[in-house]
């Protein structure tokens, strides 16, 4: 199945934008400004809407012909791109991205052709629908676990890596009875909201040699 | 490919001199002029690569620029804007990517690399104290006489003295200088282990884009060089760090650790590095130093991890497997071959012996050289992804124990397997070893290359 990837989803939409002279800035300008004031951390809508590993959006202003000899050509319209790696069907996602985060949602397509807004949402899970093409192949850094599954798992590898070093060199019996006191924390501790475990990484990254 | 013209490549390039001592003095142009013509006059003083048949020479020089230097000697525009954007920025606005933040960070830099003064490096190398001092006292001279240069700072260097010997022994105790790579045309008496791996399991040299512009790198690429063709040729970029190393912070670790662990002190100390501190590598002798490894050229850096993928011998962490990982990623070791650097430099204060008190503000470490084609693509991809960051190794945000710039919290593991005095063991809340107190992106150009700047000759079209 082209868009499923173990038991991830690989969801690719492209909406075109609205192009109206009238408008300034242009529709595609809004969804750059928009874009580049969102959050990133746990603050993120798709940290804050449930089921999604990995998201990106972008905005296609055009195709560049690259070889020789050059030929012109363009696209009808320009695009929004969204690109998810997400849990569950694609109705169950979409539904949920509609019933947490609208507002963005909203803000973000409203720039779009023909998008009918998340208030019904029929015509909305109609609309994305609409523009979905197939992902075919793609890479899933983890693609057997949930979301939750996968915090969960981060969170246990977390306290365990602190436990091992902070009890080394341990009296048996006392580790022991502190391991078994791990294993009912571990069992009884909030799980941690997605993207809060996002490493404390001060690195600019992006440099050509990435 | 034939050899390289070894009279038209500075000395300093094609090898290590091997010298016990040395000074950099850095240059500031004060009218393009007269410093042009420093350089002219500075053109038969300076140390090619040309061999030393007729014996080794008391002392050498050699010159690089930053971008600012270039431009202070008015370098055509098309030529300045030529050169790879990492030169042109220089290493302080490179901070953010290098991982060079908090104590590291250029406000706490010392003063001459805190503002963008420096213009030129020139570098001197003596066998004796006596040879230096006379023949920095011959650049100053010649700086008088020509009057467009003026000296800001020198920075002294040397191999530490043990016991009155002069060693290649960095101040944490550790022997250090083993890991330079063999380029192709570069004649030097190679060892296995130093170029890149063969898939049959030996080792060929580099391709010299690595290291020397003007020639076809491990792609099949020239690297990005600036124009003309011929003020690139047979140069390269250096890589100038002085790097402070916190001695009594280190030594302290080290002790407070080492009780712990059953392997003792010195092993500990091996993990760390991956050698013991006479240079044993610890993936061929994982217990005890073995002095009959580094005494031979055949051995003492011919190894590999593929056998050692957990780091039972070498931890997967260790700053010599992280910096030069061999064959540790697959592939037969193709994902490291672009991203190989060669070392220069030498320490800088005095050797403390074990046992006598230290303090972290004295003033040691070691002067960090590296030289590269391309700035980005080796020396700033090892410090950001193999010395700031763990993810090629498969240790998620960890960054190198010994290198890394650790906030307190760093972790090194040592891996292990069920033998008594070989556990696995977790080091934590690492402080930081090394510090950043400055230095800069140069351009070391050819012979020709200086000509042409000395005599304006540079033309772009």
């Amino acid at each position: 199945m082209p868009n499923q990837n173990g038991k991830v989803y690989g969801l690719t939409i492209l909406s075109p934008i609205i192009d109206d002279e009238q408008v300034t800035p242009s529709h595609d300008l809004q969804i750059r400004n928009y874009l580049a004031q969102l959050p990133i951390d746990e603050q993120s809508p798709f940290a804050l809407a449930p089921g999604t590993h990995l998201a990106r959006l972008v905005v296609m202003d055009d195709v560049i012909y690259v070889g020789m000899p050059a030929c012109e050509e363009h696209l009808k319209s320009k695009y929004l791109i969204f690109e998810s790696n997400c849990d569950g069907d694609l109705t169950s996602y979409l539904t949920g991205l509609a019933a947490t985060i609208p507002e963005h949602l909203n803000a973000i397509w409203i720039h779009c052709v023909g998008y009918p807004g998340t208030t019904n949402l029929q015509a909305f899970l109609n609309y994305m629908k609409s523009c979905q093409i197939d992902t075919t192949f793609f890479f899933a850094a983890v693609n057997d676990k949930s979301v939750p599954e996968t915090l969960r798992a981060l969170q246990t590898q977390h306290a365990v890596a602190d436990f091992i070093a902070n009890h080394q060199g341990t009296d048996p019996t006392l580790l022991q009875s502190d391991f078994i006191q791990l294993l009912a924390d571990l069992k009884s501790m909030p799980l941690q909201k997605a993207g809060a475990m996002a490493p404390d990484r001060d690195l600019k990254t992006g440099g050509r040699n990435e | 490919m034939s050899k390289l013209n070894e009279t038209d490549i500075q000395g300093f390039v094609l090898r290590g001199y091997n010298m016990p001592f040395a000074r950099y003095l850095f240059l500031r142009f004060e009218d393009a002029g007269r410093a042009a013509t420093f350089i002219h006059r500075l053109l038969g003083e300076v140390t090619t690569g040309q061999r030393w048949d007729s014996g080794k020479p008391l002392s050498t020089v050699n010159i690089a620029f930053t971008h600012l230097g270039l431009s202070a000697l008015e370098l055509p525009d098309a030529t300045l804007l030529s050169f790879p954007v990492e030169f042109q920025q220089g290493m302080k606005k490179r901070a953010a990517i290098l991982g060079d933040t908090g104590r590291n960070a250029p406000e706490s830099w010392d003063e001459i690399w805190r503002e963008d003064r420096v213009h030129a490096w020139l570098g001197v190398n003596a066998v004796s104290l006596d040879a230096l001092n006379s023949r920095c006292a011959d650049m100053l001279t010649l700086m008088r006489d020509t009057d467009g240069v003026i000296l800001l700072d020198a920075q002294d260097a040397a191999a530490l003295v043990i016991d009155g010997v002069p060693t290649t022994k960095e101040h944490f105790g550790f022997t250090d200088g083993f890991g330079n790579p063999d380029y192709l045309g570069v004649e030097r008496s190679s060892q296995p282990g130093q170029g890149k791996l063969n898939s049959n399991g030996t080792w060929a040299p580099l391709a010299t884009g690595e290291l020397l512009l003007g020639y076809a790198d491990e792609a099949g690429e020239l690297p990005v060089a600036p124009v003309p063709h011929i003020l690139a040729s047979n140069g390269t970029f250096m890589v100038y760090r002085k790097l402070h190393q916190n001695l009594a912070t280190f030594r302290s670790y080290l002790n407070d650790h080492a009780p712990f662990y059953a392997g003792g002190k010195e092993k500990l100390a091996a993990k760390f590095i991956g050698r013991w501190r006479d240079g044993t590598p610890i993936e061929l002798s994982p217990d005890q130093p073995d002095p009959s490894i580094t005494q031979d050229p055949a051995r003492s850096t011919n190894f590999t991890f593929g056998a050692d993928p957990e780091g039972v011998r070498c931890p997967v962490g260790a700053h010599m497997r992280r910096v030069n990982p061999r064959d540790a990623f697959g592939f037969d070791g193709k994902l490291i071959n672009r991203r190989r650097i060669t070392r220069r430099g030498l320490p800088y204060g005095v050797w403390t012996p074990e046992g006598e008190s230290v303090t972290d503000s004295d003033e040691r470490g070691v002067i960090f050289i590296a030289l590269n084609a391309d700035f980005s693509r080796q020396f700033e991809f090892v410090q950001q992804q193999w010395i700031n960051y763990g993810n090629d190794a498969r240790l998620g945000n960890e960054k190198d124990l010994l290198m890394g710039n650790h906030t307190g919290h760093g972790r090194f593991v040592v891996q292990g397997d069920t033998t008594p005095t070989n556990p696995p063991f977790v080091c934590s809340n690492l402080p930081s070893f090394v510090e950043l107190r400055g230095g800069g992106y140069f351009f070391l150009p050819s012979i020709t290359a200086l000509g042409m700047i000395g005599m304006g000759l540079v033309d772009p079209r």
